[in-house]
């Protein structure tokens, strides 16, 4: 035998005899056994319940905004060693309750820690004094200015958001340029494209769904108010019923009431639509130009984050230009839930100037800390451009005592199931009036 | 023997290779089954474990129904027991079980709730017809706390009437907290779902992944892939009819347990999957011990192959090298059989040759012996036979010394005896010897020198002898009558300043030799025909002994041979160069600075000037007498002349002589027995000089002519002188031969005193007075002492002519290592037996001559 082969065959051999010894050592090893075979390490789960809703679930996709928000629920989770319990719950249809609904239910009867709530809904349980006062948490300082004032009940930050929810109008360019079609700035130039669309073949040139025409509403109704310099004596005048909301409101239900008329919109299908699910499809092939959304759906898979044409996202036409509209969700704790101080503690760092970092650059979004910024995607620069230059309107108002959120979506789902436009605006001033009672 | 190579290893391989491959597929066999056999084990393990814990949430989800349901009969009867029913709803508190209590009383649409709101049985839904103990449960729904709920109703009967309804509600999280803390280590996905509506109405906490939440049974197909319409076929198969159902579904990319399990007969679900790792937690490690097992045993089993086929692969690599050894030696035996068979028969061969070859000279010996015994008085058949007995003693004594030649030889004893020597005296005394033989046969010799730059050499003079008689003495005898001989010495390039190199050709155009024969020439024992059909004597070993002194002296020896074409022998030898100083001297001592060479051949001219190049001295040519004349009477001038015979004759001599000064001699270059010559030499001082020649000849013969003749006859005389009153000790002891050298010594007119061996010869001479021998004459080889020691012991004695008293050695030791051993033992010359008289003679005057001075 060569001295090489013979020098690898020793080798070999020794390394197999380490190999069993190693082995053997291994099976005559092991630590004795203690009597009781149970962990005895255990110790009672600190839980905090979170209600959110959820998206129906497609398994190929990647949704952002819940990677986002997951990142900083683990991030509390690990500062502080709770466990945190999602629950949820999502309308199959529009004959069931709402999420909102559900959220008050919900909410009223301490059922969970933490809520992530709807703009009316905030209002409506700080009314009630359903939610803690958050002003005191570390994060609360980082606020920006207009998300504190959006959020505050009767002197109390009842809720803290994790982004700024900014809704626009997603737009298919590779239409609008087919059709030679700028981008709309006021109503009529709208009208004009849906015009030219409807002439073109696409008879419902706007994807629709019973959650956010109240958008377009908002646009017209408080562009002047909260972009002409004079809104907290605006809001004043509407608070002690010296202006009256329908007279803001009017113009956008008449805008909308001509968009359906027109057949621009087909109400009766959005009465009955939910949110993306209904329009998204359509518009997501190609065959409708324009529908609304919120701006966190460009980032995301599940919703309009990857088109297979160019996206664009503006404002709402109105008189002053292209308008967003910014109504706040936001985080808020049961003010009686059974782990009311860990949620708040939870809801601390959620929306820490850390954790917010982390969710802005996942989701692409305007972060409500002033300390936090991040770019965003290319197709929401528009829409980004406006929200910077400080030109938008709020889609809820705490500081407003009639709440606009809700109460404006569940007018205009009137308008579209054949209310017109003046009982829209009666509603409006019920409202109203029963605010002021 | 025809081998047949490979077969056989081919045949050893296939054995090996079926038994490997049979282990391998029966372990491969055995271990696949296992595995499967460990897989199907496992999968029912699953299926059962799983089953269990199902079964375990069931029961337990059933306990809490049947505790809720008989919870409320007991309450149903308690309102039967109490005045105000309706009171008694209102002032009811809800509790964690019971979120809800109302009651309807019979008769009525509307009832009461605990919680202070109106009630009616619309907003329920009983028409799936699910009971829980016999009481009706209804349709999950989401109640005023936002959290699904269902509702049993229960009668209440007073005295056997019932008087109305209790609907109690109960919220699905009630159920939450009964059911274990995370399920199959919270990888396990559960959730109850509402067998009506479809809808998930419970995610228990801590069952499965927490970002899955599920609406509802769509939801959960979608989230998890399962779209094959025969399972979900199965499934809606199953609910309808309130049956269990698990099936194997990839749950992204992870084997799951999915299933579909019925609580209270069907009215709810627990819907879920179950990653199968999950409940094999132990099975991954069997798998991988298994797995380890099977490498390890694989790795064993190629282990124990490779050390099998490394084993096979050097015991394989030793027995062709012991068979390739065999093989070896076998055909070396074969070989030296051959060898040995061939050199028996040469040797027979040669036996039968010698013995012949002896017999024949023995022969005529003895015969001339008997003849000279019957005829002792005649004088003239006297001096005949005697004549004849001395020639075949002669051929007797050169086959013997040739035998013991090769003897020699072969045995590599030969040592050769490296001195000075002048080339010329080489060729001279070879001339000498072969010249008269040619002549004999009438054969013309022709020597040739050209291009030899340094004549004076260092080598063994007797062997170079050796080989040139060899080879001219062969050319003589192998050539017919009338034939030519050509013994050429040139000069080569000298690939050394310390060595010259020679070439020595002999060639003949005599009977040639056949390409076999060519082929033998050099081995002993051979000869180109029989002798004892031949008439060329010979001992066969001439060629043989010839190669090998050229081998000995480094050289190399070359024949080319065509029958009845002639032979050329080509021998090249290395000599070292010795200095030539004395030539130089001489001609400086002399004063001669020019000399005119008158030659009608331009490469004659040239070669002689080569000739004298290191002599420095100046050498001018003319091609004829009249060039040399008119260059003498232009001023040319020169100290010794030399004129061709051949080219220039006598009328150049003449010339010559009249051009040239009275004092300057003029050679005649003549080849050997050049005729007409004696008119030529009675020109005043010339001489002849045999060509080809060399420096030292020119020299030597210059000297005779500038030497006074009288002397020179004087030093000849006393050459021939014979060994008159001079006294020898001899040490000899055969007594033949002692006898012999007495009688010859005593014919010399020396006196000869025998002894019988050494030490007799040291006693003798030790009694000795001095000056009573002259000499000693010593045997080698005798009894008692032999000749060295003898010598030595001479030597070494305490006497004045110890140590000059000639003592010269006879031997039949003849050899040039005898010559030496003899001189070392300090004895002064060395003569070999059988005596040669003229050899002794001349000894034993150089060795007197030697003596005189001191």
């Amino acid at each position: 035998m060569r001295p090489f082969l013979k020098r690898r065959a020793r080798r070999g051999a020794a390394g197999l005899l380490a190999l069993l010894a190693a082995l053997s050592l291994t099976a005559c090893g092991g630590s004795e056994p203690d009597v009781n075979l149970l962990p005895q390490d255990e110790e009672e789960e600190r839980v905090v319940n979170l209600f959110s809703p959820m998206e129906k679930t497609d398994p190929n996709a990647e949704n952002v905004a819940r990677t986002a928000s997951d990142l900083t629920v683990a991030m509390a989770e690990e500062k502080l060693g709770i466990t945190m319990v999602y629950r949820t719950y999502t309308a199959e249809d529009y004959q069931d309750k709402t999420y909102d609904e559900v959220t008050l239910d919900r909410a009223r009867n301490n059922m969970d820690d933490l809520y992530l709530l709807n703009p009316d809904i905030v209002l409506a349980l700080g009314a009630e004094g359903k939610l803690m006062d958050l002003s005191g948490l570390d994060s609360a300082k980082n606020l920006r200015d207009i998300i504190r004032v959006a959020n505050t009940v009767d002197g109390k930050l009842v809720a803290i958001p994790q982004e700024v929810v900014a809704y626009g109008l997603f737009l298919n360019m590779d239409l609008f340029n087919r059709y030679g079609l700028a981008l709309p700035e006021t109503p009529e130039e709208f009208l004009e494209c849906c015009r030219v669309f409807q002439e073109n073949g696409i008879e419902t040139p706007i994807g629709a769904n019973r959650w956010w025409l109240e958008t377009f509403v908002f646009a017209q109704a408080y562009a002047d108010l909260y972009n002409g310099g004079n809104t907290e004596a605006e809001i004043a005048a509407l608070n002690s019923g010296e202006a009256k909301y329908s007279d803001y409101m009017r113009p956008g239900f008449e805008f909308l009431q001509t968009l359906i008329d027109r057949g621009y919109i087909d109400a009766e299908k959005a009465l009955v639509s939910e949110a993306i699910e209904a329009e998204g499809p359509d518009f997501l092939a190609g065959k409708t130009p324009i529908v609304m959304a919120y701006w966190g759906a460009a980032n995301t898979e599940t919703s309009y984050g990857k088109t297979d044409f160019e996206m664009r996202v503006i404002g709402f036409p109105t008189d002053r230009g292209q308008m967003p509209v910014m109504p706040m969700t936001g985080l808020a704790v049961g003010a009686e839930a059974e782990h009311r101080e860990d949620a708040a503690k939870v809801l601390n760092i959620m929306t820490s100037d850390e954790a917010l970092q982390v969710y802005s650059e996942t989701n692409r979004v305007i972060s409500p800390s002033k300390n936090v910024k991040v770019d965003c995607v290319p197709a929401l620069r528009p829409l980004n451009e406006r929200i910077e230059a400080g030109v938008y309107v709020l889609g809820s108002n705490a500081s407003m005592h009639v709440e606009q959120w809700g109460n404006t979506c569940r007018i205009v789902r009137q308008l579209l199931g054949g209310a017109t436009v003046d009982e829209c605006m009666a509603a409006f001033d019920e409202l109203q009036a029963k605010t002021l009672s | 023997m025809k081998r047949q190579p490979n077969k056989p290893e081919k045949r050893k391989g296939f054995p090996l290779l079926l038994p490997i491959i049979l282990v391998f597929c029966v372990f491969g066999t055995i271990v696949f089954s296992v595995s499967q056999q460990i897989v199907r084990e496992m999968s029912e393990s699953a299926i059962q474990n799983l089953s269990e814990s199902l079964d375990l949430i069931e029961s337990t989800i059933e306990a809490i129904l049947r505790s809720e349901a008989e919870f409320q009969t007991l309450i149903a009867q308690e309102i039967a027991r109490v005045e105000d029913p309706e009171e008694y709803i209102r002032s009811y508190e809800k509790n964690q079980t019971m979120s809800k209590m109302s009651l309807i009383l019979s008769g009525k649409t509307e009832g009461v709730s605990n919680t202070g709101v109106r009630f009616t049985e619309e907003e329920l839904d009983f028409s799936a017809g699910g009971t829980v103990m016999g009481l009706p449960v209804s349709k999950s729904y989401l109640n005023y706390m936002g959290t699904w709920s269902y509702t049993i109703k229960c009668p209440v009967e007073r005295d056997g009437r019932e008087i109305g309804t209790l609907y109690a509600e109960y919220i699905y999280d009630a159920i939450d907290r009964s059911l274990p803390n995370g399920f199959y280590n919270k990888q396990a996905s559960l959730y109850i779902m509402d067998a009506e509506s479809r809808r998930f109405v419970l995610k228990p906490k801590g069952m499965g992944q927490r970002s899955a939440g599920h609406l509802n049974l769509a939801d959960f197909y979608q989230a998890n892939d399962i779209k094959d319409p025969g399972i979900q076929a199965e499934v809606d198969a199953c609910l309808e009819n309130g049956e269990n159902i698990l099936f194997y579904h990839d749950i992204r990319n992870v084997r799951a347990l999915s299933y579909m399990w019925a609580v209270n007969g069907g009215t709810i679900f627990l819907v879920g999957y179950v990653p199968v790792q999950a409940i094999q937690r132990e099975g991954k490690t069997v798998n991988q011990n298994i797995f380890i097992v099977v490498a390890s045993m694989l790795a064993a089993f190629f282990l124990c192959i490779l050390l099998y086929y490394l084993n096979w692969r050097q015991q394989d690599k030793l027995r062709r090298e012991r068979e390739e050894e065999r093989r070896v030696h076998s055909q070396q035996l074969a070989d030296a059989l051959q060898a040995a068979q061939i050199a028996s028969e040469s040797k027979t061969t040669f036996l039968s040759n010698m013995s012949h070859d002896i017999r024949t000279p023995m022969n005529a010996v003895l015969g001339f012996t008997t003849l000279l015994d019957k005829d002792a008085e005649n004088p003239a058949k006297v001096r005949e036979y005697t004549r004849k007995i001395m020639a075949s003693g002669q051929h007797l004594l050169s086959l013997i010394n040739d035998i013991l030649d090769v003897s020699k030889i072969e045995s590599g004893k030969v040592v050769l005896n490296l001195e000075k020597f002048a080339l010329n005296d080489v060729v001279s005394s070879v001339e000498a010897i072969i010249q008269p033989m040619a002549k004999a046969r009438k054969q013309e010799f022709h020597l040739e020198v050209t291009g030899v730059r340094h004549e004076y050499l260092v080598g063994d003079e007797t062997r170079i002898n050796q080989i040139l008689i060899n080879l001219l003495s062969n050319a003589v005898k192998y050539t017919p009558e009338k034939g030519h001989i050509w013994f050429r010495i040139i000069g080569l390039k000298q690939r050394s300043s310390q060595y010259q190199h020679i070439r020595i050709e002999v060639e003949d155009d005599g009977y040639g030799m056949t390409p076999e024969y060519l082929k033998t020439i050099f081995d002993a024992f051979t000869r180109a025909e029989n002798s004892t059909t031949n008439k060329v004597q010979g001992t066969g070993l001439g060629m043989a002994i010839t190669k090998s002194i050229v081998e000995l002296m480094g050289g190399t020896i070359e024949v080319f041979s065509e029958v009845d074409r002639g032979t050329l022998f080509r021998v090249d030898l290395e000599l070292r160069i010795q200095e030539e100083q004395a030539d130089r001297q001489f001609w400086k001592q002399r004063g001669v600075s020019q000399i005119l060479v008158v030659d009608g051949d331009p490469e004659s001219r040239e070669s002689i000037r080569a000739l004298m190049e290191e002599t420095g001295v100046q050498m001018d040519t003319a091609a004829d007498g009249r060039e040399a004349a008119d260059w003498l009477r232009s001023g040319g001038d020169c100290q010794l002349a030399l004129l061709d015979w051949e080219t220039c004759g006598l009328p150049a001599a003449k010339e010559l002589r009249e051009a040239l000064p009275t004092g300057v001699p003029i050679l005649f270059l003549a080849e050997f027995g050049a005729e007409n010559t004696e008119e030529a030499l009675e020109i005043p001082r010339t001489g002849v000089l045999t060509k080809p020649f060399f420096a030292s000849a020119l020299r030597e013969k210059a000297e005779e002519l500038w030497t006074e003749p009288g002397k020179q006859d004087a030093s000849e005389a006393e050459e021939d002188g014979g060994l008159e009153e001079i006294r020898f000790l001899a040490a000899e002891d055969n007594e033949i031969n002692a006898e012999i050298l007495a009688e010859l010594l005593e014919i010399e007119g020396a006196s000869c005193e025998i002894v019988e061996n050494g030490l007799l010869a040291v006693e003798r001479f030790q009694r000795s007075e001095e000056g009573e021998f002259d000499a000693i004459l010593m045997d080698v080889q005798m009894p008692v002492m032999s000749g060295h020691e003898a010598a030595r012991a001479i030597r070494s004695l305490e006497r004045e002519d110890a140590k000059r008293i000639p003592i010269i050695a006879m031997t039949a030791n003849a050899f040039a290592e005898d010559e030496k051993a003899a001189l070392d033992a300090g004895m002064d010359a060395h003569v070999p037996k059988p005596l040669n008289m003229e050899l002794l003679k001349k000894v034993i005057r150089q060795c007197i001559r030697r003596e005189e001075p001191q």
